[in-house]
């Protein structure tokens, strides 16, 4: 009996022994299958498994005219993953990502200078895209591959039933979010509408994010240039404590219903309230159109410009650059790569959706494409046209990481407590913000 | 001749030795080679990357341009940050709350389904689920549970009642105790697990002693059950304490900290730290000062629990 039982024991021993060899194994086998061939690329990307589809399609157009293989990774926590990597200095080939984080991955050392002359058909992205991979000492450390900017999307159907029109200014658009808020544009008979979607936690510096467009229409900035590569913090100007005591008294203090329940606790995930159909607008970045054809649906919403605050209408334009990691030896094959995804060929494959997956360029950075008609849908020239004219991006040279993060943490906070004093609560993030440029020695 | 009379002894000495070396090889040498692979792994994924995180805790670090030594600069920094101090009092509050709430909750929980009855194993394996389910997915449950408006389930049944709309997350004075109230929620039926199996050791003579006293309910649990469960509670406590402290998926997935960091506990703001703001060594000190505390707190348990064993 006492046999039988150790027996089982020791079977059981050897079977979980054998069992967590085998997950440990599955655990490390994806990883660069071919990292060490000269002639295997790579390549991570920051996305879900839907975007993903639409990059193998690219990878695999470039593995058939240069015969060079991509061993892609798609990658939702990207930042978590790379420093993860960073840390064992093995980095990927070739990453896409944001534009904002370059400065962040340069002052880490992750990334490889690039001479845009080295780029063939890097004559054909335009200065404005260009000139915003420059680090903080000159060189380009990025290749810019899609660019975006916010624009509003807005309920049509609920507007034509309110006898409305599309709002132009912020006193328009607060006139329009009260009217969604209470008019029951969806005809239930409930109370259970929105005006405007805002994803306004602090979680990823989301509220910073979100915010940012309102502070440059507003006139204010985060930080703005002071010469020789460096900033001064800029959230205690007057036009700063406009805008964001603008935002808290109308959109997060006033009246309810102006912005989604639960938003300041919101992240983009979370803020779903324009495809459920509850909320009337949501100013966000043009990836989400595929998403908003299917629900609320294509006849149900149109694309229009931002509404123009005191200072204009400028938007938050964002994107994706192409960046090769350090001392991984392959320049040759990783330039053939970057060519091939700024080329014609390149970004029109990655701007069609194929099976209704989700286009990975947005805004062609090849100045010879035009958006609208790559997609033959009309509503991205208006997404093409804020992003050339009426857009800002964040300071990429420093390491905005910190300051955005600094920055959501302090909106956040304001639009919480309605009783707070915006004025010196914005002093203190200026401090705040002048200490994130200090330790990057980048303060004036 | 005189030479050889001991020979013997000697040599005997000698093979019992050797004999009883064998014996102990074989017996220490088995259980090291199945606990080989795991003890490999360990040291591979946990113990060589707690001693790595240590060891970055010291620097400013900068896989590519060179780590540099700052001493205990990290820990400073950690330490006076008023975030990371107020993240101190939420942990606190956080982790004790949920280990009370769900140290009460499992022992009530365990009272009213202890019992052999094929309905009671359906009961039991239907409170146990949240235990078994991934933190994330009852985060997002709970988040449509926490809606707020009459549209959420909880405010739904408040309206019933005829109350208000609790904004349950929005409001910085009560998301602490709303995801309290999910911690409590998760962890029960996990501690009940642990209370049933301390329950069935209880000697059932002693119940039908104290019923032929006539002792009231809340004596027989005061005088017999928790005295007998003790072990079960102290490893309850412990796991609770541990638990209570790393608490970091549920605030995550529920408030991400917010609103105006009113939830920010401490892995929260360490993860922020190392993945938002790319500051690894800051993290890193974070995590030991965690590290060490959960240690300090652990250590204490087990005194207290062998104090009260030695009574």
């Amino acid at each position: 009996m006492g046999d039988r039982r150790r027996r089982r024991r020791l079977a059981a021993a050897a079977t979980v022994a054998g069992l967590m060899f085998g997950t440990a194994a599955c655990g490390s086998g994806s990883d660069s299958a071919g990292s060490s061939d000269p002639n295997t690329l790579e390549v991570w990307t920051r996305s879900n498994p839907d975007s993903a589809a639409t990059y193998d399609r690219v990878f695999a157009a470039f593995t058939r005219k240069t015969g060079i293989k991509i061993d892609y990774q798609p990658v939702i926590n990207f930042d978590q993953q790379l420093q993860s990597r960073a840390s064992t200095k093995d980095l990927p080939d070739v990453m896409i990502n944001d534009t904002a984080l370059m400065g962040s991955y340069q002052s880490q050392g992750l990334l490889k200078p690039i001479d845009p002359a080295s780029i063939a058909g890097g004559d054909q992205i335009s200065d404005k895209s260009w000139t915003s991979t420059v680090g903080v000492d000159g060189k380009h450390y990025g290749i810019p591959y899609s660019r975006q900017a916010q624009t509003l999307m807005i309920r049509t159907d609920w507007l034509k039933k309110l006898g409305l029109k599309a709002p132009t200014t912020w006193q328009e658009m607060l006139s329009v979010a009260k009217a969604f808020a209470t008019g029951d544009p969806d005809g239930d008979g409930k109370a259970d509408t929105y005006g405007i979607v805002a994803p306004a936690s602090a979680q990823n510096g989301y509220a910073a994010w979100w915010g940012a467009s309102f502070l440059w229409q507003g006139g204010a900035q985060i930080i703005k240039p002071a010469g020789y590569g460096t900033y001064t913090p800029a959230m205690d100007s007057a036009a700063a404590v406009g805008a964001v005591t603008w935002m808290k008294d109308n959109l997060f203090c006033g009246r309810k219903g102006i912005v989604q329940p639960g938003a300041i606790t919101a992240v983009t995930g979370t803020a779903t309230n324009f495809q459920d159909g509850n909320a009337g607008m949501y100013m966000t970045g043009p990836y989400n159109i595929t998403t908003f054809d299917a629900t609320p649906g294509k006849d149900k919403y149109e694309v229009v410009p931002a509404p123009a605050g005191p200072a204009g209408g400028d938007v938050l334009a964002d994107g994706e650059n192409v960046y090769l990691g350090a001392r991984t030896g392959k320049d040759e094959q990783e330039l053939a790569l970057a060519a091939f995804l700024v080329s014609p060929e390149g970004q029109k494959i990655a701007m069609t959706s194929v099976d209704g997956h989700q286009p990975v360029v947005r805004i062609p950075v090849n100045s010879t494409l035009d958006a609208a008609k790559v997609r033959n849908d009309a509503r991205w020239s208006v997404v093409q046209k804020a992003y050339e004219t009426a857009s800002q991006q964040f300071p990429n040279a420093p390491d905005f990481a910190p300051i955005k993060q600094d920055t959501a943490d302090a909106l956040n906070s304001i639009f919480t407590y309605c009783g707070g004093d915006v004025r010196s609560q914005l002093k203190e993030l200026n401090d705040t913000l002048a200490g994130d440029l200090k330790d990057q020695d980048l303060l004036k | 001749m005189t030479a050889t009379v001991p020979a013997p002894a000697a040599r005997r000495d000698l093979d019992e030795t050797a004999a009883g070396k064998r014996a102990f090889d074989k017996k220490a040498v088995v259980p090291w080679l199945f606990l080989a692979p795991g003890l490999l792994l360990a040291l591979v994924f946990k113990f060589w990357p707690m001693a790595k995180g240590i060891w970055l805790s010291f620097f400013d670090v900068r896989p590519f341009l060179g780590d540099r030594w700052i001493g205990l600069d990290n820990y400073t920094r950690v330490l006076t940050d008023h975030r990371f101090q107020d993240a101190i009092g939420h942990t606190l509050i956080l982790g004790l709350g949920q280990a009370v709430g769900a140290i009460v909750l499992g022992f009530a929980l365990a009272l009213l389904l202890e019992g052999q009855a094929r309905s009671l194993k359906i009961l039991r394996t239907a409170v146990f689920l949240p235990a078994v389910t991934a933190t994330a997915v009852v985060g997002e449950l709970w988040r449509l549970m926490y809606y707020p408006t009459s549209d959420g389930l909880i405010n739904s049944g408040l309206h019933f009642f005829g109350f208000g709309t609790v904004q349950f997350l929005d409001n910085p004075n009560i998301a602490l105790y709303s995801t309290m109230a999910m911690g409590i929620w998760i962890w029960a039926p996990y501690n009940m697990v642990i209370f049933l199996a301390g329950l069935a050791g209880v000697d059932r003579s002693l119940y039908e002693a104290a019923a032929m006293d006539g002792v009231s309910l809340w004596q027989r649990l005061r005088y017999v059950t928790l005295p007998a469960i003790r072990p079960a509670l102290m490893i309850v406590l412990t796991l609770a304490t541990i638990r209570g402290l790393r608490v970091f998926t549920e605030v995550y997935v529920l408030t991400g900290g917010g609103p105006a960091g009113s939830t920010d506990v401490w892995m929260t703001r360490a993860y922020t730290l190392g993945f938002t703001r790319n500051d690894i060594g800051g993290a890193s000190a974070a995590s030991v000062v965690l590290l060490c505390v959960t240690l300090l707190l652990t250590v204490m348990v087990n005194h207290l629990r062998k104090r009260g064993e030695a009574r």
